[in-house]
């Protein structure tokens, strides 16, 4: 396996799994925690993202899809595509982002690091990646806070278009978007970002 | 070419002197706390009756004469309002009387600073950690200030240990105390609050002060650390590799923890990046660091008139301007 890229949270190699390409996203140990804190939150979050995966494909909403998990480790389908944040694409693509953000959020997932980072352009579809950070819940607060995110990597007139995606047939974008106008007042939570 | 710089944001009235970046002097006068914790006016008063004193003694272990201080500065904030007024007015009056220029400072940007200078770094990633801040830090030289990459979302975490020091019926320094308990303990799972580079101690705490009853107390102050620790090491790691940085240090009156600095040590090490922090009457507030970062400030001509020299308690340190 080749270590193609990591973080501070996991490791990625890449592998090949039945004869298809496929990444394996590892939680290694960090030797600076104990070992009984260390393990438990590699598992938890391995178990969480595994199961934020399974949900989102059983919802319909492109994520790249799990082939096998173990304690540690999440096997997935290696997508081939382009980062949105590196992508050229049209405007018309961003409303797609936000139908799919919503559809996510409606899935009852929160992702926790909502940037053009995270998403994928494959051919013309966008496909949501690093769901290591992602919550199911039903927090509100968490909803609006990927939408702020999003606001933040996205220049004006893109984020517009996006909007009218994530607004589309969506019963929730009053309750969110009244929720990230009170976050933005608060102004507690200043959007932090590097680059 | 000397500037005085007084400290008197929390408990500690500490004046420092500096010459050129060498630290002359760096005198403490230190509030006794109990465990009713810190009553502001009775501190405030407290510093009254020893600004003076300590000015005097900074200044004849600098061995230097009033005359020969050329620039005042003071803590600005954030801290407590009553306790900054005391170090405003003693140095404005003596920047009055001396008719030499004054500069507010930052009291955290004070605790990065001095980290930097006697740890020899050049452009760390900072974690401070004190009673009522923790944060992640970096100087972005383009914007003359030190952004927050990562911050509590509630307490601080020395208010974190305090609190939990005094639920245990422990005596100040609850930080040492829980320290030294921790080394003979087992670990109890305790909840772990960190958002990708943020993070918050209050479940910990109330969950913590729950188990005061049932569990030994070893094993709870081995915990509250070892968890505790463990989140703002995930924070900063993810801080370190998101803005590339080759240095981390860790600064305020926490790290002076030794467990602390030994996890991000070897966090660092695995990332191959130099880890240092101050020795400990640095960590602690103290004078000297407002002296070092007033004489860089003044040095590139960012004094400030003497009828705009406020304090302000909630004074975050990215509103700070720094030219460095």
């Amino acid at each position: 396996m080749d270590r193609i890229d990591g973080g501070a949270e996991a490791s990625i190699y890449e592998c090949d799994i039945f004869g298809v390409k496929a990444l394996a996203k590892v939680r290694e140990p960090k030797r600076y925690r104990v070992k009984i804190l260390d393990d438990e939150l590699r598992k938890t979050r391995t178990r969480r993202e595994a199961k934020v995966l399974a949900l989102l494909m059983l919802k319909n909403v492109p994520v790249p899809a799990v082939l096998a998990v173990g304690e540690y480790v999440i096997f997935m389908e290696k997508l081939e595509g382009v980062l949105l944040r590196d992508a050229d694409k049209g405007k018309e693509f961003y409303e797609k982002v936000g139908n799919v953000v919503r559809d996510m959020h409606n899935a009852g997932v929160a992702h926790g690091d909502m940037t053009t980072a995270n998403i994928i352009a494959v051919g013309n579809t966008p496909y949501v990646i690093d769901l290591g950070l992602a919550e199911i819940t039903v927090s509100v607060e968490e909803k609006a806070l990927d939408i702020l995110l999003m606001k933040r990597s996205l220049g004006e007139s893109l984020y517009a278009k996006f909007l009218s995606g994530y607004s589309d047939r969506n019963i929730n974008y009053k309750t969110v978007m009244n929720r990230l106008f009170d976050i933005e007042k608060r102004g507690r939570y200043q959007v932090r970002t590097l680059q | 070419m000397a500037v005085l710089g007084i400290e008197s944001s929390a408990h500690t009235f500490g004046v420092g002197v500096v010459e050129r970046g060498r630290i002359l002097a760096n005198e403490k006068s230190m509030y006794r706390i109990t465990n009713k914790g810190m009553i502001p006016a009775e501190v405030a008063e407290f510093h009254i009756a020893n600004a003076a004193g300590t000015i005097e003694r900074a200044l004849s272990v600098s061995k230097l004469h009033i005359e020969d201080i050329t620039g005042v500065g003071y803590t600005r904030g954030p801290g407590l309002g009553p306790c900054l007024q005391v170090g405003q007015l003693s140095a404005k009056t003596m920047a009055m009387k001396l008719n030499v220029p004054i500069v507010p400072v930052n009291h955290g940007l004070a605790h990065v600073e001095i980290t930097k200078h006697v740890a020899g770094l050049k452009d760390p990633l900072g974690l401070y950690v004190s009673g009522g801040n923790s944060q992640i830090l970096k100087f972005d030289s383009a914007a003359h200030r030190y952004s927050v990459l990562g911050e509590t979302f509630d307490i601080g975490i020395g208010n974190m240990l305090d609190a939990f020091g005094r639920a245990l019926g422990l005596e100040h320094a609850w930080g040492s105390e829980i320290e030294k308990l921790a080394m003979r303990g087992r670990y109890i799972q305790l909840p772990y609050t960190v958002k990708g580079m943020d993070f918050a101690f209050t479940g910990l705490l109330t969950k913590a002060k729950g188990l005061v009853k049932s569990e030994k107390r070893e094993d709870l102050c081995f915990s509250v650390q070892e968890t505790s620790f463990a989140m703002l090491c995930e924070a900063t790691e993810r801080a370190l590799l998101l803005s590339k940085s080759k240095e981390l240090c860790v600064c305020g009156g926490v790290a002076q923890n030794s467990r602390l600095a030994e996890m991000l040590g070897i966090m660092a090490d695995e990332h191959g990046i130099r880890f240092a922090r101050a020795p400990n009457e640095y960590n602690s507030d103290n004078g000297a660091m407002i002296a070092l970062v007033a004489e860089k400030m003044l040095s590139k001509g960012l004094e400030v008139p003497l009828d705009r020299c406020d304090f302000e308690q909630r004074y975050r340190i990215d509103e700070a301007v720094f030219n460095g």
